[in-house]
């Protein structure tokens, strides 16, 4: 069995949620911590969860344009600083 | 003889004449006498009137006269007498005898006579003549009469009776009142004698004043004739008037001597006339002979003059004075000889018709007098006409002459000047030397120039010739200035193979410079091909010399020498060379001295000077041996070099291995679960301490590296061991010891953290080294899968991928067997999340949402409680006050998550 890395390429899918924070879904990892940035939760009923385009174990590339070079600080930073509509680019 | 004589008789009533005296032929003149013997009285006493007057009128010119017409007659001697007489001939001697016989005889001779003249006398004998017939006599006289006075009248082609008529009526034409018919009643009323007298004589009678008088006229005609005329009356005047019909004869006879009269004195005018002419017609002979022999002479002597003049071919000089000789020439054509044409033919007619007149009047033909004769005058025009024609001929001859001389004159002329203008300036051309100071192109551009000099000059010498041929010319056609000519031709010749001596000249001497300029050309040339070379072998040579080396082995600095000590042996080879190619710079130089060169000899070819050569070539036997004392040197310290590197090798051969052993004990001791982790630990601390009592070995080793290394020693054959090798294996070895101690002691941790086991340990261990196939203490993705499923899980995809990206967060494809135990501790031990960080928070702050620093400080240690107060983000949730903290999303920052 190849490994996962070998398999199919990345997807990456684009992502609007509206209505502002909170979100509802969590971030782990980052370049701090020597992991990619992952989407590790999806609280029920939550925008990401309405938007049933994320899922669990979805890596961010992009926010609100701007390309995500894993730094979580730096996600963090992009996501608070949406308002109202918060644009994502996942890849999984 | 016999005779016929025709008596006619006529009535008196008619006046019909039909006798056949119109006729007057001597046949009727027989038939009258035939016819009858009968004469009418009144007729034969007018007929012995007119007869006897007439014979007497001619014999008296012999002295003699008649009285009776029938008795003087008959002896026949005054018959021959008057015969003598009127026809002014000889008869035979008469017979002087009173005979008969001689009397018949002397008739004879008579009537023989009259019958010689072309009388046919017929019945007419001598016998009565001599009988003395009167009608006989009267007949014979009237024959003679007939014969002698009427039968030669000739009037306008009409002769005898009718000529006499005609003669009357011709000369009593103008006279109205006289119309003569015949020889009887027509001259009874006297106006036609008359008439005749006055037309002839009319000095004698005054015709018009004459009346009807016919008697009277008679007389008056009668006495005028006697006295004036010297005709006898030979008619009696009443007899005329009173007879109605006169006898014809008798008138005829009458009328004849008026004619006779008249027309001998015509015939006499006429002599005269004839004579006046013949006269006149000798005058006029002569007077053309004179003006013959005249016009001969003046023609002859213009001819004489004329001729030399067309016989002088003296040239003139020039063409005007011959065409004023042809004008001349043209002029005597047109001018003066057609009148003397004309006087020639005249001279020829005037000859002709002298020749012609002499001959009618039966004159001696002309003969012109010496030279002037015909042929004369004939020979000497024609010598005239060829003297013309060769003249004319002659003049064109010379004119075109001189036409062609003055061309050719006017040819010559300008033929030289445009030769001499040419020739202008050419010899000093040709002079010139100025090849002695051109370069080898400016040589043979002369070159070129002095070919097209000899292709004009080539061209040239057709003209040359021409002009030396027009100069022949002119002197063969004579040129009156021909002298000046032949001057001026001679100077253009001798000017010509002047310069086609100097032509050769030049070129022999532009085609020697050219020689000696291209050896030189060629010499600089093959300088050149071998300057350059030479040059750069030299210059290479130099830099090679001072080429700064860098040699690490004791082989490349004595290749160095070697190459050097085989470059040291082309020299002599490249000192010939230098030797050759300076040699041809002297050969040059030698060459242009002997030769007398002024060119400047720069060579084209090459910017290398002899002096560039020589100078670098002194260069390079300086630094030759320089060279081999740099190589020497480095040799000794390649030798040097050679000794540290051993030196080094000796030691790092012993230290690599030994770090080698060391690590892989570290390994084995790692791997192998020999005892507990303590023991593990123990054994660890041990090889620590040993490496760690290795180290000096270590800086020595770099010692000698430094050394190395400052001379610049980069490799060393003689271990396979750099400094860096040994450094970065001593740096492992030391970083695994350490790593593998503390890998131990956190093995320690986690087995005490999670309660693990030994044996749950040496089965994480086992498993790993089992999956682990490459033994690189590192699980490759594969083989961690190859694990999970050993260990049961049944993984898809995408949560292996999960667990890959917990478990080699890094993406670096290894599962170290640390995160292998972390992973499977995580699964199978509690662990710390975030929300039991979150708990034990909450705890803390006494279930608030947030908490306070205060409360920290008291629970935690200090800096740890620092940390959070600095790290933990206000709270601003519901029931915030100030200075609450958020510890949640602290605590799920903390394990990297973070809720949004």
């Amino acid at each position: 069995m190849a490994s996962a890395e070998q398999l199919a390429p990345f997807q990456h899918i684009e992502v609007q949620l509206r209505g502002g924070a909170p979100w509802g879904f969590t971030l782990k990892g980052g370049l701090e911590h020597g992991e990619p940035l992952v989407i590790t939760k999806i609280e029920e009923g939550g925008k990401a969860a309405q938007s049933r385009k994320l899922r669990v174990g979805d890596e961010l590339v992009n926010i609100s344009g701007s390309t995500v070079y894993g730094s979580r600080q730096e996600a963090l930073v992009l996501i608070k600083g949406s308002y109202r509509t918060l644009n994502m680019v996942v890849r999984r | 003889m016999s005779q016929v004589i025709q008596i006619t008789s006529t009535s008196t009533s008619t006046v019909q004449y039909s006798n056949g005296y119109e006729q007057d032929e001597y046949m009727m003149q027989e038939e009258e006498w035939d016819r009858d013997l009968l004469l009418d009285p009144a007729w034969e006493k007018q007929q012995r009137k007119t007869f006897t007057a007439w014979c007497n009128s001619h014999l008296r010119k012999a002295g003699t006269q008649i009285e009776n017409i029938e008795e003087d007659f008959r002896n026949g001697l005054k018959l021959m007498l008057l015969l003598e007489v009127i026809s002014g001939e000889r008869l035979p001697k008469p017979d002087r005898g009173k005979m008969r016989f001689h009397k018949i005889a002397n008739v004879n001779k008579a009537l023989d006579f009259i019958t010689s003249k072309g009388v046919k006398l017929v019945s007419i004998g001598a016998e009565e003549i001599v009988d003395g017939n009167v009608k006989m006599t009267l007949g014979m006289i009237w024959t003679i009469i007939l014969r002698f006075a009427i039968q030669d009248i000739s009037v306008e082609e009409t002769s005898a009776k009718e000529g006499l008529l005609l003669w009357c009526q011709r000369k009593t034409a103008p006279y109205r009142n006289v119309n003569v018919q015949n020889f009887h009643v027509s001259w009874k009323d006297g106006l036609a004698f008359s008439a005749l007298i006055h037309r002839h004589r009319p000095d004698l009678l005054d015709f018009h004043s004459l009346k009807d008088d016919p008697l009277g006229n008679l007389n008056l005609a009668l006495e005028i004739a006697e006295k004036h005329l010297d005709i006898p009356k030979m008619l009696d005047a009443e007899d005329i008037v009173n007879t109605p019909k006169p006898d014809e004869r008798a008138i005829m006879t009458y009328v004849s001597c008026f004619y006779h009269a008249f027309a001998g004195a015509e015939q006499a005018e006429t002599a005269a006339n004839r004579i006046c002419k013949v006269l006149g017609v000798n005058q006029e002979n002569e007077k053309l002979m004179e003006e013959y022999e005249k016009l001969a002479s003046e023609l002859l002597e213009w001819i004489r003059r004329t001729t030399p003049w067309l016989e002088n071919r003296t040239p003139e000089k020039t063409m005007a004075a011959m065409q004023a000789k042809l004008e001349d020439f043209r002029d005597y054509r047109r001018l003066h000889k057609p009148p003397k044409v004309q006087e020639k033919c005249q001279l020829e007619i005037n000859f002709n018709t002298l020749q012609t007149k002499l001959r009618i009047s039966n004159r001696p033909a002309f003969m012109p007098s010496e030279g002037k004769m015909v042929s004369d005058i004939a020979s000497a025009w024609q010598g005239l006409e060829q003297a013309e024609k060769g003249y004319e001929e002659w003049l064109l001859n010379e004119i075109r002459r001189l036409e062609r001389l003055d061309h050719l004159a006017e040819k010559f002329r300008q033929k030289a000047i445009t030769h001499e203008t040419w020739a202008q300036g050419k010899e000093q051309i040709l002079s010139q030397k100025d090849y002695e100071s051109a370069t080898l192109t400016e040589v043979r551009a002369l070159l070129r120039k002095h070919e097209a000099f000899e292709s004009d000059l080539a061209a040239h010498q057709d003209r040359v010739e021409q002009i030396a041929a027009i100069a022949q010319e002119l002197n063969e056609l004579d040129y009156h200035a021909v002298a000046a000519v032949n001057e001026r031709c001679q100077k253009i010749c001798d000017l010509w193979d002047q310069l086609g001596t100097l032509t050769q000249k030049r070129r022999e001497a532009l085609e020697r410079t050219e020689k000696l300029l291209e050896t030189i050309d060629q010499l600089f040339l093959e300088f050149a091909k071998r300057a350059a070379p030479f040059n750069n072998w030299m210059e290479g040579a130099m830099e090679d010399l001072q080429d700064m080396f860098i040699v690490h082995s004791i082989e490349e600095i004595q290749n160095l020498i070697s190459a050097h000590e085989q470059f040291k042996s082309t020299l002599p080879e490249a000192d010939g060379e230098r030797q050759a190619i300076l040699g041809i710079h002297s050969e040059v130089q030698k060459i242009s001295q002997s030769y007398g060169l002024k060119t400047s000899l720069s060579n084209p070819y090459s910017t290398i000077s002899p002096e560039e050569v020589l100078a670098k070539w002194d260069k390079v036997k300086q630094l030759v041996p320089q060279r081999d004392s740099s190589l020497q040197e480095e040799l000794a310290r390649q030798h040097a070099n050679e000794r540290l590197r051993r030196q080094f090798a000796s030691q790092a051969n012993l230290i690599g291995p030994w770090i080698q052993t060391r690590m892989e004990e570290i390994g084995r001791s790692a791997v192998e679960m020999n005892g507990t982790l303590e023991d593990q630990m123990t054994q660890l601390k041990q090889y620590e301490h040993v490496i760690v009592n290795y180290k000096p070995n270590i800086d020595h080793l770099e010692g000698d590296h430094q050394l190395i290394q400052e001379s610049l020693i980069f490799d060393n054959k003689h271990t396979n061991y750099t400094m860096e090798h040994i450094r970065v294996g001593w740096e492992l070895l030391l970083t695994t010891i350490a790593r593998t101690i503390n890998e131990i002691e956190t093995q320690i941790l986690t087995r005490d953290a999670k309660g693990i086991s030994q044996e749950q340990m040496n089965e994480f261990r086992s498993s790993f080294n089992h999956f682990d196939r490459k033994k690189k203490g590192g699980m490759e993705t594969d083989e961690f899968r190859a694990c999970l499923i050993s260990m049961g899980y049944d993984l898809g995809e995408v949560e292996f991928a999960r667990i890959m990206s917990l478990v080699d967060p890094n993406g670096t494809g290894v599962v170290s067997f640390q995160s292998f135990i972390d992973f499977m501790t995580r699964e199978t031990g509690d662990s710390d999340t975030a929300e039991q960080v979150v708990a034990s928070f909450r705890i803390l702050a006494g279930d608030k949402p947030y908490i306070l620093a205060e409360e920290l400080r008291r629970e935690l240690p200090v800096d740890q409680a620092e940390y959070c107060i600095s790290r933990m983000p206000a709270y601003r949730g519901p029931g915030a006050v100030p200075g609450a903290l958020d510890y949640t999303s602290f605590s799920t920052a903390l394990y990297g998550e973070s809720d949004l």
